[in-house]
């Protein structure tokens, strides 16, 4: 009797707990639920019917996923996806390191350096989609006219299939390297000013000092950067919707602007769900991935 | 010798850096026509014109949009903070069987961003009536967990006395969270609230998406639509960008420190 009534109060007391602590999640659950868990659930479902916005429903099963599996588009645009960051990655994280090194001493207008490379991280993507649709303009575009200064052939940045990859690329990187560059600066003052002093000492040259303890110490940082990138870059979508409308032809169209032309323009709600679950899965896996990658070696 | 080559370099990318913003501002203010592509064009001051600006202002609705991303920035900032902060307390300062579970769920939100799920979110939204409307806007976007958790390190952080003490002084949960949690960890939540606000400010594909009435949409996704309309007005455009871009220059400049802190915050430790 009394063991029993003893339990029945400490049950209480969890339960006490319990709902003092979802009072002070709740606020934070509740949208979660409701625009993250459940949407993601609805596009399973959604993925399983002919579905148009009008409300046209029929249950079709796998239709969409046969669909999509054995038409070669939807790999077709996630390899564009894919392609955009094998190009973007090894440049964004370079150039964000070489630019943390150079307004890392103490220079003359060292702040003033650092905030100009930052400053086009905080425009919206149609600012500067536009500021380089008149950049990259064939006759009137600051770009040409520089290339052709200098007596260089001028390039169709924009409407030629291979140069507007890399025009997407450029206006990008010139967005978002300042933002790589900060937390590169961030991690290279985790890095023990001892090190160095050592390596002073030992008569280390600055490449030594460079492959044997920046680059280490940094190591950290940059597994994080690069994932963070590779997502950033696989859900392109505002530069390329702006600039290039996706082409020339088909050229730039991505795979998130694929799933958005599917569902929006053709009104194809059931094939697009099937698609954006199919995305959902690829990015668990580079999830998967990179934890993996993250977690194998802490030390 | 060294040393002078790594600053030419410096001074060089900073140039290359900022060319862009200098042609925008300039090409802002020179006449329909003049793409101001020679250095001549650049420093020649006698034709700039204040025309475009008055143009810009009067025939499209950019003040409108202004307005919009402002009261969407601050509305989602402000709650999303508060939201966060009062779930990293219970995370870290309170003890519960199902803890575990929840925090996985909270943060599982860091694993497929929003562009992922456009299709059943615009089903979700228009199903509640909300679309065309700011809430539409800012609800989705209310749950970012990277500032969940970087509240929560910092509250980890912080000894273990102060909830002690307030027991003792018979102070209530909520009031404690108040009173001495949110004071404590101010400075983060700032950065963190300004790096909210930027990335607000600069959401395109769900306002894109989930808004098409001129005067309800944001600054990102309304030049655009001023794009379509003006395509062969070169200098308009450039006076549009020049306009969406102040504010959040202006920001930036002022609070530089808080940005690049939030920044550096949400980076390294995310």
């Amino acid at each position: 009797m009394k063991v029993q009534q003893r339990a029945g109060f400490r049950w209480k007391g969890y339960l006490k707990l319990e709902l003092s602590a979802l009072a002070f999640l709740a606020p934070f659950l509740i949208p979660l639920l409701l625009f993250y868990i459940w949407p993601l659930l609805r596009g399973v479902w959604i993925s399983f019917h002919s579905w148009s916005i009008l409300g046209m429903q029929k249950y079709v099963g796998l239709g969409n996923y046969k669909k999509l599996l054995t038409g070669g588009d939807f790999f077709h645009y996630l390899w564009n996806s894919f392609y955009f960051v094998l190009l973007i990655v090894p440049i964004i994280i370079t150039l964000g390191l070489l630019l943390a090194l150079l307004v890392q001493r103490k220079i003359p207008l060292q702040t003033t350096f650092r905030s100009i490379y930052f400053l086009p991280y905080v425009l919206s993507v149609s600012v500067i989609s536009f500021i380089w649709l008149r950049m990259f303009d064939s006759k009137n575009g600051l770009l040409n006219v520089i290339l052709d200064t200098l007596g260089l052939p001028t390039v169709n940045w924009l409407t030629s299939p291979g140069a507007a990859w890399w025009s997407i690329v450029i206006a990008s990187v010139w967005w978002t390297v300042g933002f790589v560059m900060v937390l590169f600066l961030a991690g290279l003052q985790e890095i023990s000013p001892d090190l160095y002093e050592a390596a002073d000492i030992d008569g280390a040259s600055a490449f030594h000092k460079f492959r044997y303890i920046t680059l280490p110490g940094l190591m950290p940082v940059m597994k994080i950067q690069i994932f963070f990138q590779i997502i950033a870059g696989l859900k392109l979508f505002g530069q390329v919707q702006i600039m290039t409308n996706g082409g020339p032809g088909d050229a730039t169209n991505t795979i998130i602007r694929y799933i958005y032309v599917t569902g929006f323009k053709k009104d194809m709600f059931g094939l697009a769900a099937a698609q954006s679950t199919m995305f959902c899965l690829f990015m668990l896996l580079v999830a998967a991935v990179q934890y993996f990658f993250l977690n194998r070696k802490t030390d | 010798m060294a040393r002078i080559l790594i600053y030419l370099l410096t001074l060089l990318l900073a140039v290359v850096f900022v060319t862009p913003l200098v042609w925008m501002f300039i090409v802002s203010f020179k006449p329909e026509g003049v793409s101001a592509i020679t250095i001549k064009e650049w420093v020649d001051f006698s034709d700039l014109t204040l025309r475009n600006y008055a143009k810009v202002l009067t025939e499209s609705q950019i003040l409108t949009w202004t307005w919009n991303s402002l009261v969407i920035g601050i509305i989602t900032t402000v709650i999303t903070i508060a939201i966060s902060s009062l779930a990293a307390f219970a995370f870290s300062r309170k003890s519960f069987k199902t803890k575990g579970f929840w925090f996985l769920l909270c943060v599982s939100g860091l694993l497929i961003p929003t562009e992922a799920m456009l299709i059943p979110l615009y089903e979700t939204v228009l199903h509640i009536q909300l679309m065309d409307n700011i809430w539409g806007i800012i609800l989705p976007s209310l749950t970012n967990p990277l500032g969940l958790i970087l509240i929560k390190q910092f509250m980890d952080g912080l000894p273990k006395d102060y909830k002690e003490a307030a027991q003792i002084d018979g102070c209530k949960d909520l009031r404690m969270w108040w009173s001495i949690y949110v004071p404590l960890t101010r400075s983060a939540m700032i950065s963190i609230g300004i790096f909210y606000f930027i990335m607000s400010w600069n959401n395109f594909i769900w306002p894109y998406i989930a808004i098409n009435t001129e005067e309800n949409m944001v600054l990102a996704t309304g030049l655009p639509t001023f794009l379509a309309n003006n395509v062969l007005h070169v200098n308009t455009i450039m006076t549009a960008s020049a306009i969406a871009a102040i504010p959040t220059m202006i920001i930036f400049i002022i609070l530089q420190r808080h940005i690049v802190q939030g920044v550096a915050m949400t980076g390294v430790k995310g």
